[in-house]
């Protein structure tokens, strides 16, 4: 035992100056926990940028971008405790993460304002992280639930439902995006007939639907749940019971599984999905579906392109502050989109480089979009909306 | 930052979160070391005190109710009441039942609550939960903040282990052990069992409400997820035997012990390489894979104790009995 814990202290001791040369940043996600299959395309993605900006040249003066993973869990008590020991022990320079909104919550209240770290997080999605007294160190790629349940509402009032009924799954996630929904669909003059919500991985919702069929007569259906916990079902019940035929839902409902369960001839032009999108035409995010895919993964994976985007403007931030410096990085991060600076897409590290070297102003153009950082250190995002096509997959258009 | 300055904050943080834990195993042992009560529902009661406190001392907010901005120590008071007044309706009902059957109704109960506190949107946020809790000293500058909380914490892990150990070997403690160990002779020997029993699930209750404030003001952010039976319930409960049920110390050492191992394998998976070869198999993404170890490590400790030391790492001590000369034998 003793010669095992000598063993360990002398590794620790001999790593630690090995690394000096290396800038740690912080990798929290909820690698284990109720979302760990959506993670690890989320850490491909933010593995790619790393790759990308130690294979041009590293960060500042040739130094590697070491990311340094921490588990989550998607539980404020692992996320606090995954914060404490990047923060402390790791010593990184910054944080991409935590996952979930309560981890990143915790984590970024408790641990790292206090610490003076920034993060970016690249899927905590809660309107409350906007509220935050964060002293300019909490930011994030992902888009709040506030914007994207609000851009549904107004697609869905466009294409014509004046009247919906509204369920949800009863988690963080789904919750905070049908609340919005609500208001804001009866804020520009459309009416909620039910508004119900359910607990996932019932058998069946056969008694949901039909408490919401007897709220009164409802174009629709506001559907906002995993399609693996209860989505599928619910259409099904829905249709079974003839209750309701056309449905409108968030990127929870956007998988494969969904058209081939039910049928695309009976959900073509009876089905509207918003997603957290890119524009499929930019180059930014051509360049990185095609980097992304040849790692052998989907880049439509929900976040994996927003993972990527936090760690390439995190390495910016890095390269503009021209020092490791926390505090530095912090106050850069507000200044790499500039929309009169040099344009910086996926990939063009080198370039990124180069261009703050010169002491050029830099606008950094996502796999994800613009990302513009606004006060909160929010990003409005993009939204697509899937429909089922000819063939019977799902195709999105961008909602401008 | 110094490395040693870092490796300082983490422990600090470390023995912060152990305390919490100190806390809510002395209160499940009570329960189960003293009396035998077999509380399933920890989480229950964690989450009881962690919403009362967050409630009550959180600023305005339109997501949930509360507003009070109650001073801290008060609201960390409240909690363990109300955690009481809790529990004594639930003892009141079910304490009666035989342990197996009171752990499934506290597991019920526990259930109840974190369903509750889930879809109360009105009141709670719902799965959303409640952020921005005020935390004790967390004006004070870094790292005087992190010092202060932790010898709040481990001040009121000393209160509580002397209050114990003063019960313990009392005539109460001894009518609890008793009890445990057979209660129809308790009940023959003229004491009220019942009442007894109640006593002790009320007072563990509220000292699983005040390890929940605690924990709220920690965290600063509390969701449903903090009655979490994996990292709520089973813990304290692994914790309390592989410390040593019915021992005090063997409860604070279990928890500090087994919250070391639960955080502090996450710095060995930093040295891991990232990619093995195995018989010719390449592995991959070892760090990242590494994070379910962790869960499986908890597992393997609590069979291994279980299997080489049954009663705990610090096992039973009886009190020597009044009036007479040589101690009982060790509980079976």
């Amino acid at each position: 035992m003793k010669k095992l814990l000598t063993a360990v202290a002398a590794s620790a001791l001999m790593t630690a100056p090995a690394l000096a040369d290396d800038i740690k940043i912080g990798s929290v996600a909820g690698i284990t926990g109720p979302i760990a299959e959506l993670v690890a395309p989320i850490m491909d993605g933010r593995a790619l940028a790393a790759e990308h900006i130690n294979g041009a040249g590293g960060l500042l003066d040739g130094s590697q971008m070491v990311m340094v993973p921490a588990d989550s869990q998607c539980d404020p008590k692992a996320g606090v405790d995954a914060g404490n020991k990047v923060v402390n022990v790791d010593q990184v320079v910054a944080i991409i993460g935590a996952s979930c909104s309560g981890a990143t919550n915790g984590m970024v209240q408790s641990v790292t304002i206090p610490a003076g770290i920034p993060s970016i997080s690249d899927s905590a999605t809660a309107p409350s992280i906007s509220d935050l007294d964060d002293k300019g160190l909490v930011f994030r790629t992902a888009p709040s639930d506030a914007y994207q349940g609000a851009a549904l509402a107004q697609y869905a009032y466009d294409q014509g439902f004046r009247s919906l009924a509204m369920t949800y799954a009863n988690d963080d996630y789904n919750a905070g995006i049908a609340t919005v929904f609500a208001q804001v669909f009866e804020q520009i003059g459309g009416m909620i007939t039910a508004n119900q919500v359910h607990e996932p991985n019932k058998a069946s919702y056969r008694a949901e639907v039909a408490t919401m069929a007897g709220g009164g007569e409802a174009d629709g259906l506001a559907l906002f749940a995993y399609y693996g916990g209860s989505g599928i079902t619910i259409i099904k019940n829905s249709l079974e019971t003839g209750s309701f035929g056309k449905f409108v839902g968030a990127d929870g409902m956007f998988d494969q599984s969904v058209i081939d369960q039910i049928g695309a001839d009976t959900l073509r032009g009876n089905i509207w999905l918003t997603q957290s999108a890119s524009d499929p035409d930019s180059a930014s995010y051509k360049s990185f579906a095609e980097a992304y895919a040849a790692t052998g993964n989907d880049p439509q994976a929900p976040y994996a392109a927003h993972g990527y985007d936090a760690t390439f403007m995190m390495a910016m931030a890095i390269e503009k502050a021209g020092s490791s410096d926390s505090a530095a990085i912090a106050k850069a991060l507000m200044e790499i989109n500039d929309p009169s600076g040099v344009e910086i897409g996926v990939g063009q590290w080198a370039e990124a480089k180069a261009a703050i070297a010169e002491g050029k102003a830099v606008n950094y153009t996502g796999a994800t979009g613009s990302v513009d950082f606004d006060a909160n250190g929010d990003v409005p995002g993009f939204y697509g909306v899937n429909t089922v096509s000819a063939d019977g997959t799902w195709e999105t258009t961008l909602l401008k | 930052m110094d490395a040693l300055y870092g490796y300082g904050i983490y422990i600090l943080t470390l023995a912060s979160m152990g305390g919490i834990y100190a806390i809510l195993v002395l209160g499940l042992n009570i329960q189960w070391g003293f009396t035998g009560l077999f509380n399933a529902g920890v989480a229950g009661f964690i989450a009881v005190g962690a919403y009362t406190q967050a409630l009550l001392t959180t600023p305005v907010s339109a997501r949930h109710i509360g507003g009070i901005e109650l001073p801290i120590p008060l609201a960390m008071v409240l909690a363990m009441i109300i955690s009481a007044i809790v529990a004594y309706f639930i003892a009141r009902i079910c304490v009666r039942l035989r342990s197996d059957y009171l752990a499934i109704a506290t597991i019920g109960i526990a259930e109840i609550l974190r369903l509750i506190f889930k879809n109360e949107l009105w009141a709670t946020n719902g799965p959303r939960g409640v952020s921005q809790i005020p935390k004790a000293f967390e004006s004070l500058p870094q790292p005087w903040n992190i010092v202060a909380f932790l010898i709040m914490v481990l001040a009121i892990v000393a209160v509580i282990y002397v209050l114990m150990e003063r019960a313990r070997l009392s005539p109460w403690g001894r009518v609890m052990t008793a009890i445990r160990e057979n209660e129809q002779a308790s009940a023959a020997a003229g004491k009220d069992v019942e009442r007894f029993r109640v006593e002790s699930f009320v007072i563990g209750a509220a000292l699983m409400g005040l390890g929940g404030a605690l924990l709220a003001q920690y965290l600063k952010q509390i969701d449903p997820q903090v009655s979490d039976p994996l990292t709520a319930t089973f813990l304290v409960w692994v914790m309390l035997i592989a410390g040593g049920s019915a021992n005090n110390k063997g409860a604070i050492l279990g928890a500090f012990l087994l919250w070391t191992v639960w955080s502090a394998t996450q710095i060995l998976s930093g040295f891991l390489p990232n990619e093995i070869v195995v018989f010719g198999f390449e592995i991959g993404n070892l760090q990242v894979r590494s994070a379910y170890v962790r869960i499986f490590l908890i597992g393997l400790i609590l069979q291994f104790i279980l299997q080489q030391r049954p009663e705990g790492l610090l096992p039973e001590q009886r009190p020597a009995p009044v009036g007479m000369g040589k101690p009982q034998g060790e509980r079976a």
